[in-house]
């Protein structure tokens, strides 16, 4: 489904991402483990389209197409979804009419009918209950004056009603406590599917005692540098990225 | 431009047109003493504080003269496009400044409540306007009010009795259409709540086609003790109009004022409010937005006078700007010595959309007193690529994302509207405007 190799990226001058490769399969969940300074969230920000960011080599195909040659919306289209690890506050768009647009500019891009308000008010209802969420969210202006948790929450149910087909979590578990962590966890556990594959981007082992991975990836001075099963994170929590020479950028 | 003896603007006041006596000693010496304000005052240039930014050449150029006695025959049909859908109004209409009553909705009105037009009134209960009209904007009047008294023939007239609490808004329309040539109505309108009355004004600005005129209209409004009034603004009149508005209040002890200014429409537009606090307790909030794309000036200018202890004003106003859009914002509130306790919070806000697009923004506070709450704010800014990518992650294209944005900018004062009705069309005009802006 995501196919990286040799991704080379710089942010300025200074090069992040140095050759790195990565293959993703249908319904796999990967963890990108490292250090910070690794490169972790330049992988998550290049991968998704974000401005900033030169790709000075390499490729990622994504669904068979050339990810890198896309606009972000083009992206989101073709089902990636990436849950920001500092989401947006938007004053003044309501969160229901924002995630109404999303869906409704995805579903047309995919040539599928547009939701009118009834059903996508029922689809969101639904969606609500399956994440335990309140519905007070729906009313609010999008991350507007929300808690951390609250917006990570909110990270997961855009993530619920848009069903990407890869969603990337970018430090999804930074700055929750241990209540909102397990919150965030249920729901990326509730959206699991054979169809839908998953990029935790973590600094912790702690997530992945909640959603369990089929992989295990180590990213340290812009490459992987060691993947295995889950095991591999228990490993590092025992003995720090150190063990792989891989200290903490300066 | 210099000041010209012989005001470039005496053709708005010619012989001809509605300066001919009323027969009312009182209104013909008041009317007398503006025009001789409009001859000694000459054209404003940008030597003059409130005409820093915005010249009046291109105003001049028009060559406007008065709208001629006879109003254009309209009917009910020509009007219904213009209306705001599912609002239920009385409603009083004015074609080219003139009271139209055929277009008008009076029928049952409730007891203690009066609308009507302003010549009908002068001629059958001049005593109800004597010591109202030219009340606020007085003797020490600028340019276009000057202008507008000297001028003064009809407009609309709004009283309501002592108490009396009306729900259903009072909407009042202004409705122009294209004439031969270049043409200027002033009409003048006197909104009186007498003690404890409330009510709720909507004072929309429309036009039929692309008319070039201009509109320079008065409103006098006075609250009496602990009266509410809520007065919103809509301006969307012919992209090549003319707009100018003065709005001159008292606002009585305990009395409540709330506008709500929208300025989408016209080539160039000036408002000017002047709030005077007549007595203690009262509370005055002025709320405004306003879009101003290619070829568009919109200007407004704020006065809020706290001579008196214990009220409270806010200012909050927003604009966006696009194409080589222009604006200004020139916030003044002057505190007395004596105004102790006064609150006062002023802001106002713009989005660039595009490099061409400019704002002058000025807000000053001018505080005598030592035992008041006051403060201003002012930003210019543009749409945040961080906000722009997080809705295109989300599958949004960028021109909606950029709409969805300046709507969310635009939210703060379009959720002041109301009824609904009334919300949702200015929202959709915003929407609409937003979807025809080049956006660099």
């Amino acid at each position: 489904m995501l196919s990286v190799k040799g991704l080379k990226a710089n942010v300025g001058d200074k090069e992040i991402l140095k050759g790195l490769d990565l293959e993703i399969g249908r319904g796999e969940v990967h963890a990108i483990m490292g250090p910070n300074g690794s490169g972790k969230s330049t992988l998550a920000h290049v991968l998704s389209g974000r401005e900033g960011y030169t790709v000075t080599g390499g490729s990622v195909t994504f669904e068979g197409q050339d990810l890198l040659d896309l606009e972000p919306e083009a992206r989101a289209h073709l089902g990636l979804f990436l849950a920001f690890q500092y989401p947006v506050e938007l004053p003044g768009v309501n969160n229901t009419y924002f995630l109404k647009a999303a869906l409704n500019a995805i579903r047309k891009a995919r040539g599928e009918p547009e939701l009118d308000a009834v059903s996508f008010l029922r689809l969101m209802k639904e969606k609500l209950k399956v994440l335990h969420l309140d519905d007070s969210l729906l009313k609010r202006p999008v991350n507007f004056g929300f808690s951390g948790g609250e917006k990570k929450r909110n990270e997961i149910f855009q993530m619920a009603i848009l069903e990407p087909k890869l969603a990337i979590l970018d430090e999804t578990d930074s700055g929750l406590d241990i209540d909102a962590l397990r919150i965030v966890a249920d729901g990326v556990n509730a959206l699991r599917s054979p169809e839908r594959s998953v990029i935790l981007v973590t600094h912790y082992q702690r997530l992945l005692d909640y959603i369990q991975p089929d992989y295990v990836h180590v990213l340290a001075k812009g490459q992987i540098i060691r993947s295995g099963g889950k095991e591999l994170a228990l490993e590092l929590e025992e003995k720090g990225y150190g063990w792989l020479g891989a200290e903490e950028a300066a | 431009m210099n000041a010209t003896s012989g005001n470039g603007f005496a053709p708005w006041l010619a012989d001809d047109g509605p300066a001919a006596d009323t027969g009312l000693a009182w209104l013909d010496s008041r009317r007398a003493q503006a025009r001789a304000q409009v001859h000694d005052q000459g054209v404003p240039t940008n030597k003059q504080e409130a005409w820093r930014y915005t010249s009046l050449t291109r105003l001049l150029e028009q060559g406007f003269t008065p709208t001629a006695k006879a109003t254009p025959p309209l009917e009910s049909r020509d009007l219904e496009p213009l209306l705001v859908p599912g609002l239920e109004a009385y409603r009083v209409v004015l074609v080219n400044g003139r009271f139209a009553p055929g277009l008008s909705d009076l029928q049952h009105l409730p007891a203690g409540l009066r609308v009507g037009g302003l010549a009908q009134i002068l001629k059958s209960d001049p005593d109800a306007l004597k010591d109202r009209l030219n009340g606020v904007a007085g003797e020490t009047q600028p340019l276009f009010a000057a202008l507008n008294t000297a001028g003064l023939d009809d407009g609309v007239v709004v009283l309501l009795e002592r108490g009396v609490q009306v729900e259903r808004p009072i909407e009042l329309i202004h409705l122009s259409v294209g004439m031969d040539e270049p043409r200027v109505a002033q009409p003048r309108h006197v909104v009186a709540l007498e003690a404890g009355a409330q009510a709720s004004l909507i004072e929309r600005y429309v036009s039929l086609g692309e008319a070039l005129y201009c509109t320079n209209s008065v409103l006098e409004s006075f609250l009496g003790r602990d009266a509410v009034l809520k007065h919103q603004r809509i301006q969307t009149e012919s992209a090549n109009a003319f707009h100018i508005a003065g709005l001159y209040l008292s606002l009585g002890a305990g009395s409540r004022y709330q506008c709500v200014n929208v300025g989408l429409g016209a080539a160039w537009a000036r408002t000017d409010l002047n709030v005077c606090f007549a007595g203690e307790h009262a509370e005055c909030d002025l709320q405004g937005l306003y879009l101003a794309g290619d070829r568009q000036l919109m200007d407004f200018h704020l006065d809020v006078d706290h001579r008196l202890p214990h009220c409270s004003s806010r200012e909050n106003f927003k604009g966006i700007l696009y194409g080589k859009g222009r604006a200004v914002f020139d916030g003044r509130v002057y505190v007395a010595k004596d105004a102790q306790r006064t609150d006062a919070a002023m802001s106002n806000r713009n989005l660039l959309l595009s490099e061409g697009a400019e704002v002058d923004t000025k807000p000053q506070l001018e505080i005598n007193a030592d035992d008041v709450k006051c403060s201003h704010g002012t930003t210019v800014g543009q749409i945040e690529p961080e906000q722009l990518f997080y809705l295109r992650s989300r599958g949004i294209s960028a021109p909606l994302a950029r709409r969805m944005l300046c709507l969310g900018f635009a939210g703060e004062i379009l959720d002041c509207l109301t009824p609904e009705a009334l919300r949702d069309q200015v929202a959709e005009q915003v929407g609409s405007r937003l979807e025809q802006a080049p956006i660099d």
